[in-house]
């Protein structure tokens, strides 16, 4: 999969964590991701702009792949697609 | 085998007031005292006394912060209507965890990965909701505390309308419990007499409350706190080099630092099971040991803190021991 055809891309899950602060969307994306597939993608829909330091971060700490990152002011959603390594 | 000699025998009136209505009537305070023992064998002088906090009713010293804490949040409204969120290694969570089960309040517990299994496991009897998290949660802004962030991120999230927090490490509440039951217990066990106090670094509620109030009473008394090294497999002590100090800690009533490291601890508390009957967890270890390396503290009583027992760190040990007391 490539990054250029991300936004065709249907999510295996999606996880909602609106109004909640950084850490806790990390935390819940690491519980979520542990429940899916190596090739599986997540999207995680956030509020808080510390998301879109702290998912890409945490994606690349964990081996994943980071898709897209669409920031729409109030809310930033993330595509990631799980990694072998995690 | 020498034999044992009991105090004397209590009245019909202390047996009545050894009956208690609530489990929370066991908690500590002036007068009613966590037990102070002398530790005859494992150290190399015999004017050392722990302060037996694991006698405490939910099993340690967190006891006292715990109720302090739940008081404290009580009398402001700020559970009414509201779940308990705390970050703890164990101890903490437990004493909040038991009193969130009389009060019929739910408690959610982060807790840093690699905390034994054992205090896991009893949270969840007592009906917590039990997060383990990773120390580096924070890919970004990551001291070593992702079990505080991510809790204080709980009490933020949702306006703030589901959760509060207790804040062991920076409510005042925390300090306020040692200065008003742990200092003024030990001052009046001792008569007086206490030369030096240690304490192990965590949330620094016992080495502030505790040591102030040491202090105000004679100035002269050292107040000693025990640091493990970065890295350390030490629940309930904290490493300044990995985490942030916490707003409870006042380093004006502290006299000096040692830095004790896992060996060490893990050697004094097999040394204090096996010499001296003392069950105590690893970091009454640390302490003692602490205790034990330092040199001109003189000839007046010497406290250390034992916060907890050894029963909720046998996994720990398993693997210590090996095959050790086992037949071959």
């Amino acid at each position: 999969m490539t990054k250029d055809n991300a936004s065709r891309i249907e999510p295996t899950e999606t996880l909602d964590t609106s109004g909640m602060l950084c850490p806790l969307p990390v935390y819940k994306a690491g519980l979520a991701l542990k429940g899916l597939k190596q090739g599986d993608v997540l999207r995680i829909i956030c509020t808080d702009p510390g998301s879109l330091a702290d998912i890409p971060a945490f994606a690349h700490q964990r081996g994943d792949v980071l898709l897209k990152v669409d920031d729409q002011g109030t809310t930033q959603t993330f595509l990631i697609e799980k990694g072998s390594g995690s | 085998m020498t034999a044992i000699t009991h105090p004397a025998s209590p009245s019909r009136s202390d047996y009545a007031a050894r009956r208690f209505e609530d489990i929370r009537d066991l908690l500590p305070d002036v007068n009613n005292p966590t037990p102070l023992v002398r530790v005859r064998n494992s150290l190399g002088v015999d004017n050392v006394y722990l302060k037996l906090e694991w006698m405490n009713p939910f099993g340690s010293i967190k006891d006292r912060a715990a109720a302090y804490l739940v008081q404290g949040m009580v009398d402001r409204g700020d559970l009414e209507g509201r779940e308990l969120v705390e970050a703890s290694s164990g101890n903490t969570a437990i004493a909040l965890a038991a009193m969130g089960a009389i009060n019929d309040t739910k408690v959610t517990i982060t807790i840093p990965d690699g905390v034994p299994e054992e205090t896991k496991t009893i949270l969840r009897m007592l009906g917590a909701e039990v997060w383990e998290t990773p120390d580096e949660l924070c890919p970004v802004d990551h001291p070593k505390d992702g079990a505080i962030a991510l809790a204080r991120s709980l009490a933020a999230s949702e306006n703030g309308t589901r959760y509060v927090m207790a804040d062991q490490y920076e409510n005042p509440d925390n300090v306020r419990a040692h200065f008003e039951t742990t200092g003024p217990e030990i001052w009046n066990q001792t008569d007086g007499q206490i030369s030096a106090f240690f304490a192990g670094f965590g949330t620094c509620g016992t080495l502030t409350g505790t040591g102030r109030y040491l202090k105000q009473q004679n100035p002269d008394i050292r107040v000693i706190a025990i640091e493990p090294q970065a890295g350390h497999r030490l629940p309930g002590l904290k490493s300044f080099a990995e985490a942030n100090e916490p707003g409870n800690l006042d380093r004006s009533v502290i006299d000096d630092v040692v830095m004790v490291d896992d060996d060490d601890a893990y050697a004094m508390t097999l040394r204090l099971h096996r010499r001296d009957g003392l069950m105590v967890g690893l970091s009454t270890g640390a302490i003692a040991h602490a205790i034990d390396q330092y040199d001109g503290l003189g000839d007046g009583l010497i406290v250390g803190v034992s916060p907890d027992a050894s029963t909720k760190y046998t996994s720990y040990f398993i693997e210590r021991l090996g095959n050790e007391g086992q037949p071959s």
